[in-house]
């Protein structure tokens, strides 16, 4: 009997509709194929870096055959086999490196900042020309600079010998264009009003400078200031260069001793020491620079570490 | 404050501006305006962005230089000052309040250069902070404080100082509209307390029209009116004024018979033939006719008389203590009528006709030919150059 029923509205077969086979995958999907890669460019470029700083630790005296851990070539007192610690060559490295990149930013950093502030708050022409001049050292060869100031200081400026004082006046040509680039974005996020209102409550150009835009560049000055030495520890070409007849920085070091020398694991210790002073520095500077600008808006510390990246 | 009010009596505060100009390379911000502002009087300049307000009070700051003219400072020339050297305040649209000094050593900042004692400084930042209200906050940074209190050190920032003019470049701005309508009446409540001559800078009509002893409108570097409050928005000069002050109905008319003095004018918009007793009465041609919607009568379509149009409701909106009623005339013009809540429905509803009553003592003849109020309206709220919206109201 139920089947004898018949339902006049029944005009269309109820079957649900197919879903319609994804030809596409959904635009949300997990980029696998990205993330591959980007491992893959990590690993390439981290692994090698890796090994280099596990052999500074290797017990025996090769460079390629790993025989255990063990500390020597950092501070190990054979006389055969100098460590960092105690060969004179390489402990006078790792001094020189550090004296050269304290001097090198301590005159880079006030010389960038005058500029930077001259640049930005000086009206006229002059100051786009030189704008210009800032990020010279982006695009000229740093060999070239190297090479050309050789002959400047060989020739014309006699007085500075090659060495110390020629390796000092070239690296903070090469290094300026940090604080001056740093700071003066950080001179262009302010903005005038500052000073503006400074001068409004009767201080002087100098004066509102001195008491108002400095404090305010405090974080910029301290990220170039990171920045400068983290790059003079790092240089080669210009300290190669110039270098004089006194003792050698540790990336130069490295170079001549990489072939032939018989330095063995303490050459990794060296260069290991390098890479940790650079991260250190630059760990520093970029907690420092987070302190420093903690409450403000718009995140500049993430336009810091892009800086940094280059 | 009796103290401030007789160190007030020698400071003076009397501005004068004479043909002050300003020209950027290829924009004339200011063009020559002059103005005469007494001491302790509450002064506004009153336009929309890019007329030239913030301009004309930047140099008298001193932050920007005159390209001519002069500022006079109780009859000194200052044009030619930096900004530290003249006896003048300000108050920033942002505050620029130093984000690393507390509230107490931003307050005391300018008194550093004015070879205080210690302890007088104390004394004049704690009063200071006093008359803004904001005891208990001196060891703050400005980024802890609201908007509010930020805008209160930047008050107290600069009349610490007594300067003689204080300028007051939109500082309500950035304040949400219920914390400005408390700040107007305390800010010139503060001017009054004072005593101190305030040149006040703002794009808001309400806010020139509550605080202000005289206010200046201003249009593309000019000053286009000139009076108190009262005058400004009772009399506008123009339909500009008319417009820029508040809602006005503003429609397009032909003049029939000009009047003069205190006989009316007889207009004609379409076909329909008006009275006028307010305004240029003795203007001829193509005028412009003003009316408050406040003044503008709903009658019944059968009702017929002087100065009545025929019309039809476009769209009744319901505000609370009042009904704004939109009614197309007949001869193509929108008006705004604004009918009081006085407990009975608004008889109107969108579609009826009705009789549009414009009493002659309301309407109000403005001189043609100037900016439609279209084109007020892109000068206001869009963003070309002051300069491009001069071209197009020819």
């Amino acid at each position: 009997m139920a089947t004898a029923v018949i339902t006049p509205t029944a005009t269309a077969p109820s079957a649900a509709p197919v879903p319609a086979k994804r030809r596409r995958r959904g635009p949300w999907r997990h980029p696998w194929g990205l993330e591959g890669f980007t491992w893959l460019y990590l690993i390439w470029s981290i692994v090698p870096i890796g090994v280099a700083v596990l052999f500074s630790f290797n017990r025996g005296k090769s460079q390629s055959s790993f025989q255990g851990l063990s500390l020597r070539w950092y501070t190990g007192t054979s006389k055969a086999y100098g460590s960092v610690l105690h060969d004179p060559t390489l402990h006078a490295a790792v001094v020189q490196t550090l004296k050269l990149g304290l001097f090198v930013t301590l005159i880079t950093i006030p010389l960038g900042v005058g500029f930077a502030i001259g640049i930005d708050r000086w009206r006229g022409r002059t100051s786009n020309g030189l704008n210009l001049v800032m990020i010279f050292s982006f695009v000229v060869p740093e060999l070239l600079l190297a090479v050309a100031l050789m002959f400047v200081f060989l020739q014309l400026l006699k007085f500075i010998h090659l060495g110390d004082g020629a390796e000092t006046a070239a690296l903070v040509v090469w290094n300026i264009s940090w604080p001056a680039i740093i700071v003066r974005a950080r001179l262009v996020t302010i903005g005038r009003v500052f000073e503006e209102a400074a001068a409004d409550l009767g201080a002087s150009r100098f004066s509102a400078i001195w008491r108002v835009l400095l404090p305010m560049l405090m974080p910029a000055i301290f990220a170039s200031a990171v920045l400068t030495f983290a790059s003079v520890i790092d240089d080669f070409v210009i300290v190669e260069q110039l270098s004089g007849p006194g003792s050698q920085t540790m990336s130069v070091l490295i170079y001549s001793q990489a072939h032939g020398g018989n330095n063995g694991p303490a050459l990794n210790a060296l260069a290991t020491l390098m890479l940790l002073f650079s991260l250190v520095v630059a760990g520093l500077g970029y907690v420092a620079y987070r302190l420093m600008t903690k409450g403000e808006r718009g995140n500049t510390a993430a336009a810091l570490t892009s800086i940094a990246g280059m | 404050m009796p103290g401030s009010r007789s160190a007030r009596a020698s400071q003076g505060g009397h501005v004068e501006l004479v043909e002050l100009t300003k020209s950027f390379s290829d924009v004339t911000a200011v063009a020559g305006i002059s103005v005469e502002i007494q001491a302790g009087e509450f002064f506004s300049l009153l336009g929309p962005s890019g007329c030239g307000k913030t301009t004309t009070l930047r140099m008298v700051a001193g932050f920007e230089e005159p390209t001519s003219g002069a500022i006079r400072l109780d009859g000194k020339d200052v044009a030619s000052l930096p900004p530290n050297k003249r006896n003048v305040n300000t108050v920033f649209q942002s505050y620029a309040l130093f984000p690393f000094l507390n509230v107490s050593d931003n307050v005391a900042f300018g008194l550093k250069y004015q070879s205080l004692p210690k302890a007088e400084i104390q004394q004049r930042v704690t009063e200071a902070l006093d008359l803004v209200q904001l005891k208990g906050y001196e060891r703050r940074r400005p980024g802890q404080l609201s908007g509010g209190q930020q805008q209160r050190v930047a008050l107290a920032r600069a009349l610490v100082l007594k300067p003689a003019v204080l300028l007051l470049d939109e500082p309500l701005g950035a304040l949400d509209a219920k914390l400005r309508r408390s700040l107007q009446v305390e800010l010139k409540a503060l001017q009054e307390r004072v005593g101190i001559t305030f040149l006040y800078v703002t794009h808001d009509q309400e806010e020139a029209l509550t605080m202000s002893d005289r206010l200046a409108v201003m249009s593309n570097g000019h000053i286009a009116q000139l009076g108190s409050p009262r005058e400004v928005y009772e009399e506008p000069a123009d339909a500009y004024v008319a417009d820029f002050l508040g809602v006005s109905n503003l429609m397009e008319a032909r003049v029939v018979t000009p009047g003069s003095g205190t006989t009316p004018c007889r207009l004609s918009i379409g076909e329909f033939e008006l009275t006028a007793e307010c305004g240029r009465l003795d203007a001829t041609g193509d005028v412009k006719l003003a009316i408050r919607p406040e003044r503008v009568q709903l009658r019944p379509y059968e009702e017929n008389g002087q100065n009545r149009v025929p019309g039809m409701v476009e769209r009744v909106v319901f505000l609370g203590s009042a009904t704004q009623v939109f009614v197309r005339l007949a001869p193509g013009a929108t008006l705004q009528s604004l009918v009081h809540n006085d407990g009975e429905p608004v008889g109107f509803q969108q579609g009826s006709a009705v009789k549009v009553l414009l009493p002659p003592d309301a309407l109000r003849v403005l001189p043609g030919g100037g900016v439609t109020v279209a084109e007020i309206h892109e000068e206001t709220f869009g963003d070309q150059p002051p300069d491009l919206a001069v071209a197009s109201t020819t």
